[in-house]
């Protein structure tokens, strides 16, 4: 199970969540546990180098991207190099909705946008898409494979 | 944006630069800002858009208000008005949101109304993650009429959102900013108000029609309707149906294979029907995924295996990942079902080449599941198919892949497997070849795909791998490479692999696995068992898998298992380098499992000793790091010493991170499983820890020496000292268990013979005949001296818990030094023995009077009661006398009242114990027999009901049945089968719900825990352990229920009393008289003494020396006997010194009376008659040698006589 997806600002300020299988009281929990983890460990971090966590049997693997850091939690068969895959998938799919590695003022003006990008990509705790391409057709309505 | 911190994320985005709005500094005045960090930390009450400062009810009111208004302008679209200035108010509120939405979705002007919801209204709503019913006509209304397609995009999105089960208090499950509490907000107006109840089912309808529309033209829309869809509650069985039987619909019409050639992904070619036909298998699949597994159903079954075949590879996926799971529940049929395609050349054997990693994840869970089935064991065939294609996944390109298909090999699957399958994972992985089949497919697609296969991998596969190879060289050449990554996560799941590498390892070595000797050459395993030529039959089925002559020792290697390891090995030690604290810590796990017991564990230990020393790690990671502990001990025993040892580096370095109780099971169960040899062993590595200096503040030196504390906080000062206090205890509690000395083991009275020796030679006896026993009293006087005054505490708790389950000369040593440290005059000879840990002592005593004297009441009331049964036998003995039920009732009495007694203070077995001595088994066996007494009560034991105690916990059942062989000797009325049952009780109660510590360990051997981490730094400070925690507390509860004690010992609390020091060690030390115990407790036990004692009983070995049972205590200058020397050891130095210049001299010539009749054995003893008084003259290893005062029968004057025999006035 993807638990959760997790993008925040620069200063620890949550842009996105999206959590699956996460009961409500659990989240405040990770949500600072995150944060915390990015203030300790994502200062001078290239864009897209991958960081990994881990608590009991839970993985996390996090990385920055422009102003955003953004975080994947999962268990089982997400384990640390699942994550890693779903983080590579999200972070070209926001690349590709910005441009570019996202400054702040860019990301929330995409919002919407990426917002449909993570629908595509996490289903129901699931990845679904990995292939940028498919998902920039999805987000536009259009089939996955186009005639 | 610099300055979001005051600033919600609604903030945020609405600021943005746009042309047409107005600065964003007014609005964000206007709005109380809410900040997302302050959601992040509290999501209390939700419903922060307001503009407006009203209480909640009013809130939601202005909200549902607003809405309704809305909604009801959006069903007359005659009164549409529309206020585009609205939209440009910021930041705007949920509710203007809602409103937009009503008005734009029933505007005639679409154009202009469709770009206000793609570019403003939508993606601010989206900040909610979800909206709520009200908004659902609206956007049904959308739905229906809008066309652009970005809209129609969110519009399913948001359908989507309001189908997903929303959580209670406006907390949506996927998380974001809580919106509104739509049920509450409907209840409050029940009759305006749209509930999620009345929208889900138009919404459900709506979806389901546009799911099975098939015009070309909503192609696309149809499948988001789909999607949309699977987000309804699967509690919901109708629409759970309902969805099911879409799907199916679809699957009907496009999942039969086609006999054209199937479209491949990413080539443009495909016609647009077989596209259309591929999109729809997509979506359909991807769908069931999403819907609740069944089993049973063989349409499910046979959807999911068409789907291996389909062009869309993330379907491809979708099917594969149904049926590794279908395989779990019924894994022939899968197997059946999937038939020729798991052959060369089949639809699997494209999955291998297929450019999606999840597939191949999935297929090798599949071809795991499959090739390990039980029920498939008819069909070697199948399964060996199966495996063939697992052992191809290990030269995936991916490390996900390979690492995954690594795992299936090793045999670890889920978290549920047993061990015989992990020992033969590691068979598996040391001992099979992998041999590519040459199938065609191999070389079509590697060319075919360039893109999805690395073209080095393809090279690499079609020139160089295709040679058998032992499947151990490739893993340990692919983790090699692994482990130089600069990836981290590849860091990471390569040293997870190793360390489940090391699990099953373990598991084979515990099952004794015959053939794993590894230092056999890994290339010439197969030559024996090969059963056929790969030449004659090159496509049998089985090829990946069999055994064939090596063709690769060309490369003139000689590896071994041990020596491929040993490699691997080096480079995950290098890895400890990695700066990232997680990687290192898997590392560290890979190496303790890695380590075998017999292996030297000097490089372990210093890694993981100048690990601890970096403060950096986290609390949990190293408690993980404990808890792997634990597991390791759990596959191999063996290690119960190696992981006491490396437990210790934990406890001493970084005391105030780890959890005590957990730290403290580790020690248990690694005494109980250090098996008979081990355990003297075992219980030394644990107390090791009393014997480290006290922790030295500020002091940074030898950080990396595992002998040193490093606590150079007070904070972790206290964790030690916590942690002591543990080992103190632990020590108590387990000393007699590791010794295997207990009082109920044996049916005759231990103390007899030692008893006739002298006091020196006793305690020298003692240590001889039990080292484990005698080290651990040792070092609990030490601690009851010298440590703090709560270790002290504790130390004092832990000796008499020993004295209550020892057997004689223990339970008296421990009796006579609690005594002396009762009294605490001593206390300042000693402080200055040992270095101060800072705590001012005082001084004055020990402080532990009071504590000990009810302790000692204990051990007062057994002793004096055994002397009374004593003296009761020998009286009817002599009378020859029967005893009555009277009397019997009374002893039964006194057994149960000091079984509750000693109860209290520690876990006795009921059934076993005799507080009364050996010799009261037999009358009260015949008192339960009698009166059908069971002697089961023990199940209501007070200290096994607080759990207190669980000494016995694992013992193993031979130890049992000999105890209960040994017992049944005096006590054939016992139950035999009761041990067992109290055995069970015990664990089972250990492992329900009495340890926490238990809980976290099972929870860890589990793999649960996905349970948020805490991040509050102050929880690192280990919390005080509960089973020490508890007897402490029960104790002080004890203090006040047993309040009849005096408080002498306050007497020498005094700094002047030194002077009196040595006075009162010597009376008590040399005290066979115990001269103060009655002295202040006229009543009780006095009239029963008697000087008149029978002789006869050998069983008077309870008595000590000058019964405890004396009216007046003899005067402190009688320097009458010697039995200071069992206290050497605690007391060394100076302390003992003063006690040798007590030693008496035979010049001065005492009297006594002999107490039983004695019958010479030798030349040089003499008879005695009870009553006869004596001179003694001198005293010689337990024997006075006494004149009497005219000759006895036999004529003789003078000779020896044993110590016990004679009572000295």
């Amino acid at each position: 199970m993807l638990l959760a997806v997790l993008i925040a600002n620069s200063e620890g300020n949550i842009l996105v969540e999206r959590f699956n299988g996460v009961p409500p009281e659990e989240r405040l929990h990770w949500r600072s546990f995150l944060v915390k983890l990015g203030a300790d460990n994502l200062r001078g971090v290239k864009n897209e180098e991958l960081l990994v966590a881990n608590h009991k049997s839970v993985y996390i693997v996090y990385t920055v991207l422009g102003d955003v850091s953004i975080f994947v939690v999962g268990k089982d068969e997400y384990d640390e190099l699942a994550l890693a895959e779903a983080i590579f998938v999200i972070t070209a799919a926001l690349k590709d909705v910005c441009g570019k590695p996202p400054t702040e003022r860019l990301f929330l003006d995409k919002y919407g946008k990426i917002c449909l990008c993570l629908d595509e990509i996490v289903w129901k705790g699931m990845l679904e898409n990995t292939d940028k391409d498919r998902i920039k057709r999805l987000i536009r309505l259009k089939p996955p494979t186009e005639f | 944006m610099a300055e979001s911190s005051g600033t919600t994320l609604m903030d945020l985005i609405t600021s943005d630069g746009s042309s047409s709005k107005p600065p964003s500094a007014s609005s964000t005045t206007a709005a109380p800002p809410i900040d997302s960090g302050a959601n992040i930390m509290a999501p209390g009450p939700p419903v922060p858009m307001t503009v407006e400062r009203r209480s909640k009810k009013g809130t939601l009111m202005q909200i549902q208000s607003d809405t309704i208004s809305a909604a009801k302008a959006a069903f007359n679209p005659v009164r549409a008005n529309i206020m585009p200035q609205k939209q440009r108010k910021k930041p705007v509120s949920y509710a203007q949101l809602a409103r937009s939405i009503h008005e734009l979705a029933a505007s005639s002007d679409q154009k202009s109304s469709q770009r206000q919801l793609v570019h403003h209204v939508f993606p601010k709503l989206a900040v909610y993650n979800s909206v709520d019913p009200s908004l659902a006509p609206s956007l049904l209304m959308l739905d229906q009429q809008c066309e652009d397609r970005t809209v129609l995009r969110y519009v399913y999105y948001y359908l989507a959102r309001i189908l997903s089960d929303s959580g209670s208090q406006g907390l949506n499950p996927g998380g974001g900013i809580p919106t509104p509490n739509w049920d509450a907000l409907a209840d409050i107006d029940a009759g305006g108000g749209v509930t999620r109840a009345d929208v889900v089912p138009r919404v459900v309808d709506r979806l389901s029609s546009e799911a099975l529309n098939e015009e070309v033209e909503f192609h696309p829309r149809r499948l988001q309707a789909l999607k949309a869809l699977t987000y309804a509650p699967s509690s919901n069985l109708e629409i759970l149906s309902k969805l099911y039987e879409i799907v199916f619909s679809i699957l009907d019409k496009v999942a039969e294979p086609q006999k054209r050639k199937k479209g491949i992904f990413g080539t443009k070619g495909g016609d647009k029907e077989s596209i259309i036909r591929g999109n729809l298998q997509y979506a359909a699949l991807s769908a069931l995924r999403r819907l609740p597994l069944d089993p049973g159903n063989p349409a499910f079954l046979h959807r999911a295996v068409q789907g291996v075949l389909f062009s869309d590879p993330v379907a491809v996926r979708h099917s594969l990942e149904i049926l590794s799971e279908l395989a779990t529940k019924d894994p022939y049929a899968v197997a059946m079902a999937l038939g020729k395609h798991v052959q060369p050349g089949g639809a699997l054997q494209d999955v291998l080449h297929l450019h999606d990693v999840l597939a191949r994840i999935a297929l090798a869970k599949l071809c795991h599941t499959v090739s390990r089935a039980r029920a498939l064991d008819e069909r070697p065939d199948v399964k060996s198919q199966f495996n063939s294609v697992l052992y191809q996944l290990l030269l995936d390109p991916s490390e996900r892949v390979c690492f995954e298909a690594i795992l299936c090999v090793l045999g670890k699957f889920d978290h549920m497997e047993r061990s015989e399958e992990r020992a033969a994972g590691w068979y598996r992985l040391s001992r099979e070849i992998l041999k590519l089949p040459d199938s065609p497919s191999v070389k079509d697609l590697s060319s075919e795909e360039k893109d999805a296969v690395p073209p080095k991998a393809s090279k690499d596969k079609s020139s160089k791998i295709r040679r058998p190879q032992p499947l151990i060289k490739l893993v340990m050449r692919r983790l090699e490479s692994s482990f130089r990554s600069f990836s981290r996560p590849v860091l990471h799941a390569a040293a997870r692999v190793v360390q489940e590498m090391g699990k099953s390892r373990a598991a084979a070595f515990a099952l004794g696995l015959q053939d794993i000797d590894e230092a056999a050459e890994v290339n010439t395993f197969s030559e024996k068992n090969d059963s056929y030529d790969p030449d004659i039959n090159p496509t049998a089925p089985s090829e990946g898998i069999r055994r064939v002559p090596s063709i690769s020792s060309g490369m003139g290697s000689k590896d071994t298992v041990a020596s491929l390891l040993a490699s691997l090995m080096e480079v995950v030690r290098t890895t400890v380098a990695c700066e990232c604290v997680y990687v290192r810590a898997m590392v560290i796990k890979a190496l303790i499992w890695m380590q075998s017991p017999h292996d030297s564990f000097d490089e372990l230990e210093s890694i993981i000793a100048s690990e601890l020393s970096d403060p950096s790690w986290p609390a949990t990671l190293l408690n993980d790091i404990l808890l792997t502990l634990h597991a390791r001990f759990k596959a191999t025993p063996d290690m119960a010493v190696t992981l006491l040892e490396i437990a210790r580096v934990f406890a001493t370095k970084v005391p105030g991170k780890i959890d005590a109780d957990v730290l403290q099971l580790l020690w248990k169960t690694c005494l109980v499983g250090a098996g008979p040899d081990g355990k003297h062993t075992a219980l030394e590595a644990v107390t090791i820890v009393l014997d480290l200096p006290p922790p030295q503040p500020g002091s940074i030196s030898g950080l990396t020496s595992i002998d040193k504390v490093s606590a150079s906080d007070p904070k972790s000062a206290l964790a030690l000292q916590r942690l002591v206090q543990a080992a103190v205890w632990f020590l108590g509690e387990n000393a007699n268990y590791a010794a295997s000395e207990y009082a109920w083991e044996s049916a005759t009275p231990p103390g007899t013979a030692l008893m006739m020796l002298d006091a020196d030679k006793m305690v020298a006896a003692a240590s001889s005949r039990n080292p484990t026993l005698a080290g651990a009293l040792t070092r609990l006087q030490r601690c009851a001296f010298s440590g703090s005054w709560e270790i002290r505490i504790i130390a004092a708790q832990a000796l008499t818990t020993m004295a209550i389950r020892s057997g004689e000369p223990y339970r008296l040593q421990i009796y006579e030094f609690l005594h002396t440290l009762a009294q605490g005059g001593v206390q300042s000879q000693f402080s200055d023995m040992h270095t101060s840990n800072g705590e001012d002592q005082g001084a004055s005593g020990t402080g532990l009077g009071s504590l000990i004297s009810p302790m000692l009441k204990v051990l007062d009331e057994m002793y004096s009661a055994q002397d009374e049964l004593i003296k009761e036998m020998r009286n009817h003995d002599n009378a020859k006398k029967e005893w009555t039920d009277e009397e019997l009732k009374k002893l039964y009495e006194t057994h149960e009242r000091l079984l509750d007694l000693v109860s209290l203070f520690c876990y006795v077995p009921r059934a076993k114990y005799l507080p009364l001595g050996p010799t009261s088994a037999k009358l009260i066996d015949i008192y339960r027999t009698r009166h059908n007494i069971s002697a089961s009560t023990g199940l209501n034991d007070p200290a096994v009901a607080t759990g207190i105690s669980d000494l016995m916990y694992e013992t193993s059942k031979s130890r049992v049945s000999d105890l209960i062989y040994e017992t049944t000797k005096t006590k054939s009325a016992e139950p035999d089968d009761l041990d067992d049952d109290l055995v069970n009780f015990w664990a089972a109660n250990l492992g329900d719900d009495g340890a926490p510590a238990m809980n976290r360990v099972n929870e860890f051997l589990a793999g649960a825990g996905t349970d948020a981490p805490d991040v509050e730094e102050e929880n690192i400070i280990s919390r005080p352990s509960m089973s020490y925690d508890d007897m402490w507390a029960k104790t002080l509860l004890e203090t006040t229920e047993m309040e009849e004690y005096d408080a002498r010992s306050s007497g020498s609390s005094s700094p002047d009393s030194i002077g009196s020091v040595e006075t009162s060690i010597s009376s008590h030390f040399g005290g066979m008289n115990y001269p103060s115990l009655f002295s202040s407790k006229p009543s009780s036990n006095v009239s029963s003494q008697s000087k008149e004692r029978q002789s006869g009983s050998r069983y008077s070995a309870y008595e000590a020396p000058g019964s405890p049972i004396r009216e007046e205590p003899p005067p402190y200058s009688s320097p009458d006997h010697q039995r200071y020397e069992s206290f050497e050891n605690p007391l060394a130095g100076s302390g003992s010194q003063s006690f040798e210049e007590r030693r008496p001299s035979s010049s001065n010539p005492q009297f006594g009376s002999a107490l039983y009749d004695f019958t010479a054995g030798g030349d040089d003893e003499l008879n005695l008659t009870a009553g006869e008084e004596l001179e003694i003259e001198d005293e010689v290893d337990g024997w006075f040698y006494v004149k009497k005062k005219r000759p006895g029968r036999d004529g003789k004057m003078a000779g020896l006589v044993p110590v016990l025999y004679v009572s000295t006035s």
